[in-house]
Order: structure tokens, then sequence, then C-alpha cells
């Protein structure tokens, strides 16, 4: 069922970054992008979620470790009841890239404790191909 | 990048970008790269002001900064009290968009004692008007470095 629901979304959102030419501005495209970004890692649906990035996207987490595409594919894999999602976020344009800025709150249980994190994250999409893929993503303790 | 009112010591090591080969533009993206380091250690705000963006956004130990912010406090901020040291840096290019990866150093000084902490850091550049202007930048603190 969530894969249907992810497909879904999937195809809404790759309508809307199929306008994104002729509506360069619009943010909520771009939100409803990070949205299924969610989705797909709180449902391991790789296949979503590869769909979404970049060959040569790179993501640095809150550790500062740098991951790969792939990487960051097997981490979600291994994902044990993640749940996360977006707070506050905004996009800016730069012609074909958007930047997104915002807070993750992501929630799951460690070593038997249940544990709320929050993040603040800065993700880079460019427009290619027809559609738009993220090329780049940094999260970082949210600070005071 | 590299946090407020800090001496800047460049050592950078150059690797090959991975999205696109390296060329000019990648030279002139690591060049830029420095300038920024160089313009914050000497507190040149007219520098600063025209490697960034208007709408540049950037997270300094986890805070959203604008441009309007982070050129205020550039500008009255206390001699340096410590120093960053750039380390590794990759330019990757996706057309008219560049990203940058690399790490760096701080090295804060409280009373007689240095208190080194490495960051990993992710910048954003995009070619406007003629130029690469700094669009975004960030970086998370390296917890096993």
């Amino acid at each position: 069922m969530r894969t249907l629901i992810l497909a879904i979304l999937l195809v809404f959102a790759g309508t809307l970054a199929g306008d994104a030419q002729r509506e360069p501005d619009s943010g909520s495209k771009i939100a409803a992008l990070e949205n299924v970004w969610n989705q797909a890692a709180q449902a391991k649906d790789l296949k979503a979620l590869s769909a979404l990035l970049d060959d040569a996207f790179i993501y640095v987490d809150p550790d500062g470790k740098m991951l790969t595409k792939s990487e960051v594919l097997a981490d979600v894999q291994a994902s044990h009841g993640i749940q996360v999602s977006s707070e506050d976020m905004v996009v800016h344009f730069h012609g074909d890239t958007a930047i997104v800025t915002g807070i993750y709150r992501t929630r799951g249980v460690d070593h038997g404790k249940p544990f709320v994190r929050l993040d603040r994250f800065v993700d880079t999409w460019h427009y290619m191909n027809g559609g738009w893929k993220s090329i780049a993503s940094l999260a970082t303790p949210l600070g005071p | 990048m590299a946090p407020l009112c800090l001496l800047l010591v460049c050592a950078t090591a150059l690797s090959p970008a991975q999205a696109a080969p390296e060329g000019g533009a990648a030279s002139a993206i690591r060049a830029l790269e420095h300038e920024w380091a160089e313009g914050q250690s000497s507190r040149d705000n007219r520098a600063l002001d025209l490697i960034f963006d208007n709408a540049l956004v950037y997270v300094e130990y986890g805070r959203l900064v604008t441009k309007g912010d982070y050129l205020s406090r550039v500008k009255v901020a206390e001699p340096s009290a410590s120093q960053v040291v750039m380390e590794a840096m990759t330019v990757r290019m996706f057309g008219d968009t560049a990203i940058t990866v690399g790490t760096y150093y701080e090295k804060g000084l409280s009373g007689n004692k240095t208190h080194p902490k490495r960051w990993r850091f992710v910048d954003t550049w995009v070619f406007e008007r003629g130029r690469w202007m700094l669009v975004a930048a960030a970086a998370a603190p390296l917890t096993n470095g």
C-alpha cells in the first residue's frame, strides 16, 4: 500500500517537475519532492528514492560523514523504524537550481530507547533531463 | 564554510571532480573559496559582497544566517581568536551549478589552549550575470575526525 502511495506521489512530483521550466519559482514543487524523499526513506522504497537523487549525489550527515548515493540507499535499507519529517522549509531558486533549507525531525528507537532528533538541512536540487534531481544535501545539528 | 572571527591558513589539497571533469570553472570556484576565506579573515566586506549572492543561505553552527547577518557580523568581528585550516576540496560541475565539498579544521583559542574541531562543508555556486556566486553554504562537525 505504501509503495502504491509513493508511486502516486512520484507521478505527482514528476508532473510538477516537468512544469518546472515554465514555473521555475514555484517552491511547492520542490517541497513536494522533499516530502516524497521523506516518505521514500521511511518506506524503504529505494526505487523511489533513487529516482530523486542524481548519480553524483553526495550527502553529509550530522556527524560530518560523507555518503554517496549508493551509500545513502544502503543506509536507508539498513534503517529501522525511522520517521522523518521536514519543517520550516524555504526554497530559493537560482535558474535551474533550487536551494532548500529546513529542519529534519527524526524519530526512532536506538538500543531500545526512543529518540527525537532535530537537524538543520540544506539541499540542492538541479533541473536536468526534464526533471529535478537532488545533487547535494547536508544536515547538521540544530543550533541554539 | 568558515565561521567568523578567524584567521585563515589555507593548505588546500586538490582532487578531481566526479560529476564532470574539472576545468576552468572549477579552478575559478576554488579560487573563490580562497577569496572568501581571505575576505573573511581580513574583514573585507566588499570582497565578500561580490562573492555572496543576495539570497545566500548560510548555516553556521546549525543556525540559518542571511548574507546581511553574515556581513554585519564580519564587520564587527573581534581580532582573530582562532584559525581555520582548509583541507581537501572537490568541485562537482552540473552545468552552471557547482558543488564544492571539503573539510577544514578550526583551532579555537581559549586562554592559552587550542581546541581543534574539524568540519565538513558543502557549498553551492551558481553562474549568474557572468560570474560565479555563492548561493548556499553549510558545514557539519566531524565527530570522528
